[in-house]
């Protein structure tokens, strides 16, 4: 477990990164660790993808399929890549306050 | 660390006393500490700390082995370098053999008499593992794959759902109602098999091998339940787990009764289950089993499909894994495959039986735990795409792409990674006249 800081606040983070406690996420937070990943504003589509990410989440305790993420927000697979660089776990899932799925992501 | 008990000790000691393993107390004793292998390790040449010599892993084993198991060791272990198993060398030994070894085996070829340095290290980790010292982040990731199916721990239904829509996506490129990605049919000449993170964040590779079996008139399936290559029982250090799930994924290619079992583009996996597999379920295997490389290989070299090489051409590179290239010996065919498919190859230096991991192997990229080492050991592979020169990195391994993805955007590379079935996809050229049988 570590500490980052962005912008004067300090979150416990894993070692990869994300949050360590989900609970305590918001909209704030989000935008925080979006800049940190090198993404300045989060647009519309961009919180339209971490929105239904956390929602997933708080319903069954895990991130959704990337299948999931485009039926609900109407984006393509492309344009996901395109908003969040490191894909939809390491992008997405982190801004969105989850824990670091398993597997090789 | 509390401190270890007397029963979980011996359970970790157990793993240094079988009489079977003529091959541990071979390599533990060749070492002639000459140094070699210091230069090859990228912990090494990036942190220059005498713990990340390779063979400094060996002697740690070594010296535990010497301490239980000789004469010397046991009575004058200070004489004789023997070191006590304790809390604190269990500590030691988590960062060194799980925090500090992507098990590549680039030592072993710098090595002046051909030492297995990482069989130690992994005898490290079984050491570790019968005295439950698993890392948490990795042990999750098999625990996922023992009660799932799969790594990710993927619900059918979704996984199911996943597939139809990349069927839908490949029926209207092709525009061919026929084309499909086939679950559960039994006895089809190809048994697939994913990487989990395909299916869950990065389908369009399964599309696009979907697209090649297409093209090839491939009489292929894929299982909805046991469709999972990866076995990361083959890095925790458990052999009775990895052997399970090996066995899990054979039993589904006789009960479907596939004809060839054929690996998708995972580097250890491949080895887990081609080259490791019969021996971790003690049986011959009765089915071939072939990396999907070879297939496609097959494909391009029997005429099954045709590609055009001027649709890819940006200049390429090819980032070897370590388990496929070094250990599993498809240098030649990967490049067989990439030269029919791209314009432009540009090798990088050292490649092929010398290239350097991607950084995350040996279940480096499942363990948070050694994030920030792992991204610095992956400056090395970095420094040389970007000497390159190449736009496209290709490799046949998920967890090398998501490796490379996190260099890619760390030491802002600009560059994009692919998979072997990506830039083959992208090659192809379809007949006009091309009448596809109906593989329903």
């Amino acid at each position: 477990m570590a500490n980052i800081e962005i912008e004067g606040k300090i979150f416990e983070v894993d070692g990869d990164g994300f949050l360590v406690d989900p609970a305590i996420w918001n909209e704030e937070v989000a935008a925080l660790f979006a800049k940190a990943d090198g993404i300045e504003n989060m647009n519309e589509n961009h919180w339209a993808v971490v929105k239904i990410i956390r929602n997933n989440f708080e319903e069954k305790g895990n991130a959704p399929m990337v299948r999931t993420i485009c039926k609900e927000t109407g984006l393509k697979l492309k344009d996901i890549y395109e908003l969040f660089p490191l894909g939809p776990a390491r992008g997405a899932c982190k801004i969105a306050g989850l824990p670091k799925p398993d597997g090789c992501v | 660390m509390e401190k270890l008990s007397k029963e979980k000790k011996s359970c970790g000691l157990s793993v240094l006393q079988t009489t079977s393993d003529s091959k541990l107390e071979t390599h533990l004793n060749s070492c002639v500490k000459c140094g070699l292998c210091s230069s090859s390790c990228m912990f090494y040449m990036t942190f220059k700390e005498k713990k990340y010599i390779p063979g400094y892993k060996v002697a740690v084993v070594r010296s535990i082995y010497q301490r239980y198991n000789t004469f010397l060791g046991k009575h004058l272990p200070k004489i004789s370098g023997a070191r006590d198993l304790d809390e604190k060398q269990c500590e030691e030994m988590i960062d060194l053999f799980f925090g500090s070894c992507t098990m590549c085996g680039r030592c072993v070829k710098h090595c002046s008499i051909g030492v297995d340095i990482p069989f130690i290290v992994r005898k490290g980790r079984e050491m570790l593992a019968e005295m439950d010292m698993i890392p948490k982040t990795l042990q999750s990731t098999v625990d996922a794959a023992l009660t799932t199916g799969n790594n990710m721990g993927i619900p059918t239904e979704e996984f199911v759902d996943t597939i139809e829509w990349m069927e839908e996506e490949l029926q209207d490129e092709m525009g061919d109602p026929n084309a499909g990605i086939f679950l559960d049919k039994e006895n089809k000449d190809v048994f697939y098999t994913l990487n989990p993170r395909e299916p869950k964040f990065f389908p369009l590779s399964i599309s696009a091998m979907a697209k090649i079996f297409y093209a090839a008139n491939e009489s292929w399936t894929i299982s909805s339940t046991r469709y999972d290559i990866t076995n990361y029982g083959f890095f925790n250090g458990k052999n009775s787990e990895a052997a399970t799930i090996a066995r899990n994924l054979y039993n589904e290619v006789l009960r479907l009764n596939g004809k060839r079992l054929v690996l998708g583009e995972c580097g250890h996996g491949s080895r887990a289950t081609r080259w490791e597999g019969p021996n971790l379920i003690k049986q011959t295997y009765k089915v071939d089993t072939i990396t999907v490389v070879e297939l496609i290989a097959e494909y391009i070299r029997n005429g099954k499909i045709k590609l055009d090489k001027t649709k890819n051409n940006v200049p390429v590179t090819i980032h070897d894994p370590c388990n496929l290239v070094r250990n599993g010996g498809l240098l030649g065919e990967i490049r067989f495959v990439v030269k029919n498919a791209v314009s432009e190859l540009i090798e990088m230096n050292p490649c092929g039986n010398e290239n350097f991991c991607c950084g995350g192997g040996g279940g480096m990229l499942a363990m948070s735990e050694y994030n920030d080492r792992r991204l610095k050991i992956g400056e090395i592979k970095a420094n040389q795409i970007k000497a390159s020169g190449a736009k496209i990195v290709i490799t046949p391994c998920h967890n090398c792409v998501d490796q490379l993805m996190q260099l890619n955007h760390q030491y802002k590379l600009n560059v994009s990674i692919k998979t072997i079935a990506e830039i083959v996809a992208d090659a192809l050229v379809f007949e006009p006249k091309n009448e596809k049988k109906s593989d329903e």
